[in-house]
């Protein structure tokens, strides 16, 4: 059973060891993927026992993952885990992302923030967008899910070679669900923690950009 | 002839040597410019024609009409860019793809 932990990065020197040890600790084998930065991210992670991936200029973190997936599927994967790069998530809660696709229940597993009935330490603009973005991608897909710009996902063999991130950018949490619906792929949440570190808040995506991915949605949809 | 007149003539003469040298297009292409180009040296000048043509469409004046044929014609050059950037992106994309993983032997990365 081949899982593999896509963990696209773009100039995380800082955090990336942090990161790709917590994933390695847990025995899974992991794509780094450096989407063209210029700080030592690579050299750091060079260092570690992972497949390293460059771009060499910076594309976006949908073509980071996409390549990630795509050396997945040449390495005949079996699970795929999206990981974000900058510290966010808990590698320890991967093993909860891959029971139910590792049981056959579903196909494609997303993490959820809301869903473990604690409050979200995430500011009331924030809320917002993610409500915004919730239904926004509700109105493009005929999906809801309650946290649709998580970037934790697992997938299993179906879904990793159904998906095809075609955008670059940030828009790749409503790609995902546009493939799910089209390959009717089973699909489960798992609630998930998400660390708002001060790290990860101003690596996070800013408001405004939440408007370029609509323009994106709406404009170069293929 | 106005002054006017003279330096819009050309002006559309240049940019159609322009377009010519420049693109190497499809027939139908270079026939739809030159037409555009042709109605542009008769509006110039025939300017009055532009307000007949105006009246007929129901807008008060020639320069109106000319106008708003050319939002239109702008929006449509616009998107025609947009898509072709577009279509360049995603090529370029695809290539940084192939070429950071065919520069790496992923099968001994992986035994490593």
């Amino acid at each position: 059973m081949k899982i593999y932990v896509v963990i696209p990065t773009f100039n995380e020197s800082s955090v990336i060891r942090e990161v790709i040890e917590s994933v390695l600790q847990f025995g899974y084998r992991v794509i780094v993927v450096d989407d063209g930065s210029f700080d030592r991210t690579s050299e750091i992670a060079a260092e570690l026992p992972v497949i390293l991936i460059r771009h060499s200029v910076n594309l976006g973190q949908g073509a980071a993952l996409e390549t990630g997936m795509e050396a997945a599927r040449r390495l005949n994967g079996d699970f795929v885990v999206h990981f974000d790069g900058d510290g966010q998530h808990w590698a320890s809660e991967i093993q909860h992302l891959l029971k139910p696709l590792i049981h056959g229940e579903c196909d494609i597993v997303f993490g959820s923030r809301f869903l473990n009935g604690k409050p979200v330490q995430a500011g009331i603009i924030k809320r917002i967008v993610l409500f915004a973005g919730r239904w926004i991608n509700y109105a493009l897909t005929g999906l809801l899910l309650s946290d649709a710009h998580n970037g934790f996902r697992a997938l299993n063999k179906k879904a990793l070679w159904s998906v095809h991130f075609e955008q670059p950018g940030m828009a790749h949490a409503t790609e995902i669900l546009a493939c799910v619906q089209k390959f009717s792929l089973r699909y489960q949440e798992i609630p998930v923690h998400v660390d708002y570190t001060v790290y990860s808040k101003r690596k996070g995506q800013r408001l405004s950009e939440s408007l370029t991915i609509l323009f994106h949605l709406l404009f170069k949809r293929n | 002839m106005k002054i006017i007149q003279i330096i819009l003539l050309v002006a559309l003469l240049l940019l159609f040597v322009g377009y010519l040298r420049r693109f190497r297009k499809p027939v139908i292409d270079k026939l739809l410019v030159s037409l555009l180009l042709l109605s542009g040296i008769v509006f110039v000048i025939y300017p009055e024609l532009t307000n007949r043509l105006a009246h007929l469409l129901g807008i008060g004046r020639g320069a109106d009409l000319i106008f708003y044929l050319a939002i239109l014609i702008f929006g449509y050059i616009v998107l025609i860019l947009y898509s072709k950037i577009n279509k360049l992106e995603n090529m370029l994309i695809e290539l940084i793809r192939k070429q950071s993983l065919n520069s790496i032997d992923l099968q001994q990365q992986t035994d490593a």
